[in-house]
């Protein structure tokens, strides 16, 4: 499908200290969809990402092209296209505002804001995991999007639509600007 | 009663009538060329805005339409000529935010979210123009070719059963068993087949293509197993009728006629796996 999307967050620990700026450096975003004879992951390292630090809020923004999403099957990759309506909403975002004091602990508690397929959906206290190493912070997690959330009709195969749970794995490298 | 009689009341009734008329059939066309309404509501971090301000621009004629979102979020826009529009929401605190749309129906709704001011914006991750605008058109190639494909992929399933038939009854039209009857049922099940598939196959064959594409996947032996059945397709029913005529003639099926059911078999196998080729994951 779709392909779908998404995304991401963010998040930067130590950083808490200056007003700053953060960079995506690499990123892994897989969506997973099932079906009784199938289990497709789709994956995209297209994403692009910015965070922006100022009066102890910073706020994240990462996008990746709804096209970017590979599932190893063109055929399967543009009827998700088309059910995402990737063609008319081409991207899909994810913005996230955090205290800068957000990542004192291990696991981040984000509030995601995504837009995919035209629509705009809400995720309250999703948990990442982060690390830093030297200048850079890693940021792994998982969206636990649904079709329904985006309203995309269900696609099927042999008459036997996909399950309506699409969790999205995150994986992001992000280094300070 | 001269009411009715008068000659300037009748033409005055005539008038009015006329102009009765005119104005009940000419408000649809009205109602038509008022254009469509585009409303929804414009949020921040899962929260409605009021006062945000909302322009609708035409693309190909530049003239722009506004409004304001009331205290719970909600804006409307009303009149808009069909076409392509540039939507844009920008509100105090706020980063300005824009999404294209096509307006076609009436009523449309788009919902618009926010972002703080100073907070990044697709512009600052440098995706050009041609990543971040929608194309209508490309949307709908995009829902005909899967549309296209779906009757395909239904039709395809069901072409199997009379496929399978046909191949049940190969043995009561040629085998030691084989009658005329037999031969009749054969033929008309194989004729149903054929009829089927190409239909089927027309669906895949005119669906609109999407430039760009590199074919990776199980799509890939698909497409092979096509290069067999589809010729197979034409070849069995040419040799059967061949072998049809023989057998009708009390001949022994001979020449190029006796091919028909390898043929028969092969294409068969070809359109199953065809089949299982998208259907399986191997």
């Amino acid at each position: 499908m779709n392909r779908l999307v998404l995304a991401a967050v963010w998040l930067i620990p130590s950083l808490a200290s200056a007003e700053g700026q953060w960079a995506l450096e690499q990123s892994t975003l897989s969506y997973h969809i099932s079906h009784p004879l199938h289990q497709v992951d789709g994956v995209s390292h297209a994403a692009r990402g910015k965070g922006s630090c100022h009066a102890g809020q910073c706020d994240f923004l990462i996008a990746a092209p709804v096209k970017s999403f590979d599932s190893g099957d063109s055929n399967r990759d543009l009827h998700m296209l088309q059910v995402a309506r990737g063609a008319q909403f081409p991207l899909v975002t994810v913005r996230v505002r955090l205290p800068e004091d957000a990542a004192s602990s291990p696991t981040i508690y984000a509030d995601l804001e995504i837009e995919f397929a035209g629509q705009t959906a809400h995720y309250k206290q999703v948990a990442f995991q982060h690390t830093t190493q030297g200048n850079t912070t890693k940021i792994s997690g998982t969206i636990p999007a649904t079709l329904t959330d985006f309203k995309i009709d269900p696609p099927s195969l042999l008459a036997i639509p996909v399950k309506n749970e699409m969790p999205v794995r995150v994986e992001m490298t992000w280094r300070p600007m | 009663m001269e009411l009715y009689t008068n000659g300037r009341t009748r033409i005055a009734i005539f008038a009015t009538g006329i102009f009765a008329l005119w104005a009940w059939g000419a408000a649809p066309l009205r109602a038509q060329a008022a254009g469509a309404v585009l409303s929804g509501t414009i949020t921040a971090s899962g929260t409605t805005v009021a006062n945000a301000k909302v322009t609708a621009k035409n693309n190909a004629t530049g003239q722009t339409a506004e409004a304001q979102t009331d205290n719970a979020g909600l804006y409307t826009i009303s009149n808009l000529p069909p076409g392509e529009y540039t939507i844009s929401a920008t509100a105090e605190g706020f980063n300005e935010q824009t999404a294209n749309v096509t307006i076609a129906a009436s009523p449309q709704k788009l919902d618009v979210s926010l972002a703080a001011a100073g907070a990044p914006s697709l512009k600052d991750l440098g995706f050009s123009p041609d990543q971040t605008q929608g194309s209508a058109q490309d949307q709908a190639r995009l829902d005909k070719r899967s549309h296209m494909l779906k009757i395909h992929q239904r039709l395809g399933l069901i072409t199997a059963a009379p496929l399978l038939a046909t191949v049940l009854t190969a043995n009561g039209a040629a085998g030691r068993k084989g009658t005329a009857s037999g031969r009749d049922l054969h033929a008309t099940l194989g004729s149903i087949t054929a009829g089927m598939y190409f239909t089927t196959a027309y669906f895949s064959v005119f669906a609109p293509k999407v430039p760009g594409t590199t074919t990776r996947g199980p799509i890939r032996l698909h497409r092979f197993l096509a290069w067999i059945h589809g010729p197979g397709m034409i070849l069995t029913p040419a040799l059967g009728a061949l072998a049809f005529e023989q057998r009708s003639k009390g001949e022994r099926i001979h020449g190029i006629a006796s091919a028909h059911g390898a043929v028969a078999a092969t294409t068969a196998v070809a359109y199953g796996l065809a089949i299982l080729s998208v259907s399986v994951k191997f």
